[in-house]
């Protein structure tokens, strides 16, 4: 049988070294062709070009020492197997070089062909065999997470004709029912409400492992949600006499976040609280400012349930984890509501714990980015350390024709967004997070590093980019407006940090003027209004 | 005043029963079909003053049946409702851009899906044409 040639790339610097392997390697049975470099930098040359069988790595190069050489090696070429040639002296390193990824080490004192070529062969079938076991992980994942998307939509379907029915009856739709059948009816639509909520966990919890999660981060006001998130709940708490309290910082600043995301957090959070209080007990809500970390908010919620042991508490959020403590509270869910909470907290940069002691309640502690519009323009108004020459800030203005607007009205608006951030250059303009929306009308907002002149363009982009969205013109009138943002001269011998601090306290009045429907800039006149 | 017909789409039959009964209840006329076929057929005819469409439908799904009301001049006009099981993540986008006026996620609450109807609905007189700045 012809066995085919093995492609050995080389790379030793030591030319008495180089020359014993390469005579032990041809002295043996299979045909091998060797490709000897000198240099580490060579190496990854020629491993850009051609992918060998095995590489024959020294780890002592002009260029590279130690444990760094097999790690840039592996960087590059993660997929090709690679034996080191090791000293006597450093086996220890190679051993290590074995555990991170390296398939195997030779000592350089007593090679023989036979050791090389057995070496060389079970580098490269094993490597083989990890690629396989790899790819079979991969496909088990991606079949997985098919299958919970799959399952979540063939259970909806049945669960919607329970709903459909259960709530006809209890509406008398189909005739008058008695006060205990709609107890029992009641019941019935509680528990397709649980299982409504477990297949909604399922599959969010599957969308937050393979990072489908996303978050739409708007500029809010916290507090408004917490006061929605207890309005909510309020029923649930009265029905047990637990006390449901708010306590919010008055200095509060506004923070960057989702605001559905947040509610789900917060509503998961003190649902929990509620369900793990006994009657007469009490829930705190707070939000506030941490002086050691002033760049978030601090969100807690407080019970005085019988508190979390010290064992489940490093285990909390993390998936399918049931507090064997809570289990026997009859229906405990999937475990998969802290895990989201996590999740959606981190995916917006903040953080979540808890404090508990047993018997003293619980304590969840969540945070979240202030909205810091330097923090947001740094990375596009400087330029080589230096501050870009020139900034508009261009407002685009929708409004709906129907009043109210029609349900789709959000999305509209969102696609809107969408189209904006395709229309502007994103190392150099930013489009800032949405402010709250009055309903009927939505405003965007867009940092440019351009001058009035030069923005004529962007203005038309985004003119005929959001004219191709369909019924855009049905559905709502546009407004653009642009003004300079003109900066004291004096500035230029500030610190660039300051610098960005002044543009965005300008940008900053400029909003809040524009949306109290006065010109941005009342003393001058560097303004076009390109509707007309 | 008239009652408003809806149509509603959707290939379960049973379903399709208990919305009839509900709309009913809510003062509107109520057509039915259960594939995209009939779908199309049955708007045609009746001319609804608003659809609720499943996605996952026989003889022409939700999708197709969106884009054959789109090009249909005496139907374009249509509002749609979207109720479906399916994911909104991978749907929502694609529907409303298919034409859809609103997309929910079934089990819908009964409250929200009447009040998405019912901000839907063709008003009673065209919309007053308001000048497209250039």
């Amino acid at each position: 049988m012809d066995q085919p040639t093995t492609h050995v790339l080389l790379i030793e610097d030591n030319p008495g070294d180089a020359d014993l392997v390469r005579l032990r390697l041809v002295e043996g049975k299979f045909p091998v062709e060797v490709n000897c470099v000198h240099r580490l930098s060579e190496g990854l040359d020629s491993l850009a070009r051609e992918t060998p069988s095995v590489i024959l790595l020294d780890l002592n190069l002009p260029d590279s020492h130690g444990a760094d050489t097999f790690r840039r090696v592996l960087e590059h070429s993660p997929d090709v197997p690679i034996v080191v040639l090791s000293g006597q002296d450093d086996e220890a390193l190679a051993t290590r070089a074995v555990h991170q990824g390296v398939q195997d080490y030779l000592l350089k004192g007593n090679l023989s062909s036979n050791h090389l070529e057995r070496s060389i062969r079970y580098a490269v079938e094993r490597q083989a065999l990890i690629r396989s076991l790899e790819m079979t992980r991969k496909h088990q994942i991606e079949f997985k997470n098919q299958f919970m998307s799959h399952v979540s939509h063939e259970l909806r379907t049945p669960l919607t004709c329970i709903h459909q029915y259960v709530t006809l009856l209890l509406d008398g739709l189909a005739g008058p029912i008695s006060p205990d059948q709609s107890d029992h009816l009641k019941t019935v639509l509680k528990s397709v409400n649980q299982l409504h909520a477990m297949i909604r966990d399922l599959l969010e919890a599957t969308r937050a492992e393979t990072g489908k999660m996303r978050i739409e981060p708007r500029c809010l006001v916290l507090g408004e949600l917490i006061q929605q998130t207890v309005a909510m709940m309020r029923p649930a708490a009265n029905e047990k006499k637990i006390g449901l309290e708010i306590g919010i910082d008055q200095r509060l600043p506004l923070v960057l976040a989702d605001p559905d995301r947040i509610l789900e957090v917060l509503i998961n959070l003190v649902d929990n609280a509620i369900k793990f209080t006994p009657p007469e007990g009490a829930v705190v809500v707070q939000a506030c400012l941490v002086e050691a970390d002033p760049t978030m908010v601090y969100v807690s919620v407080t019970d005085t349930g019988r508190g979390i042991n010290p064992a489940s508490k490093a285990l909390i959020f993390d998936r399918l984890y049931q507090d064997p403590d809570a289990v026997d509270n009859n229906r405990a869910g999937l475990g998969l509501g802290l895990y989201i909470c996590r999740e959606i907290v981190r995916l917006h940069g903040g953080r979540i714990w808890l404090a508990s002691e047993p018997g003293q309640g619980s304590t969840f502690t969540f945070t979240l980015p202030n909205y810091s519009l330097p923090k947001l323009l740094a990375p596009v108004v400087a330029y080589q350390d230096r501050l870009r020459p020139a900034f508009v800030l261009v407002r685009v203005e929708l409004t709906s024709l129907s009043n109210p607007p029609r349900s789709n009205w959000k999305e509209t608006a969102q696609q809107c967004l969408e189209i904006l951030r395709r229309c502007v250059y994103l190392d150099k303009d930013l489009v800032l997070p949405p402010m709250g929306s009055s309903g009927a009308s939505e405003s965007f907002f867009v940092v440019a590093s351009t001058d009035l002149e030069r923005s004529a363009s962007m203005i038309t982009r985004i003119r005929e980019q959001l004219a191709r969205v369909p019924d855009f013109q049905s559905k709502c009138s546009l407004a653009i407006t642009v003004d300079e943002v003109v900066l004291p001269s004096q500035m230029a011998t500030e610190s660039l940090e300051q610098q960005i601090q002044t543009l965005a306290d300008h940008v900053t009045g400029m909003i809040t003027h524009s949306m109290q429907g006065r010109p941005s800039r009342p003393e001058n006149g560097n303004r076009i209004s390109p509707t007309n | 005043m008239t009652k408003q017909r809806i149509l509603v789409v959707d290939d379960d039959p049973d379903l399709v029963r208990a919305l009839r009964l509900r709309l009913k209840a809510n003062n509107f006329e109520v057509s039915t079909a259960t594939d995209g076929y009939s779908a199309i057929a049955t708007a045609q005819k009746e001319h609804p003053a608003l659809i609720v469409l499943d996605l996952g439908l026989p003889a022409g799904d939700g999708f197709v049946v969106l884009d054959r009301l789109q090009n249909l001049d005496a139907l374009a006009g249509i509002p749609v409702v979207v109720l479906s099981a399916r994911d909104p993540q991978a749907n929502e986008e694609r529907a409303l851009k298919a034409g859809a006026a609103a997309f929910l996620q079934k089990p819908a609450d009964n409250e929200e899906l009447m009040n998405v109807i019912r901000m839907n609905l063709m008003p009673e007189q065209p919309p007053q044409h308001v000048a497209w700045p250039v």
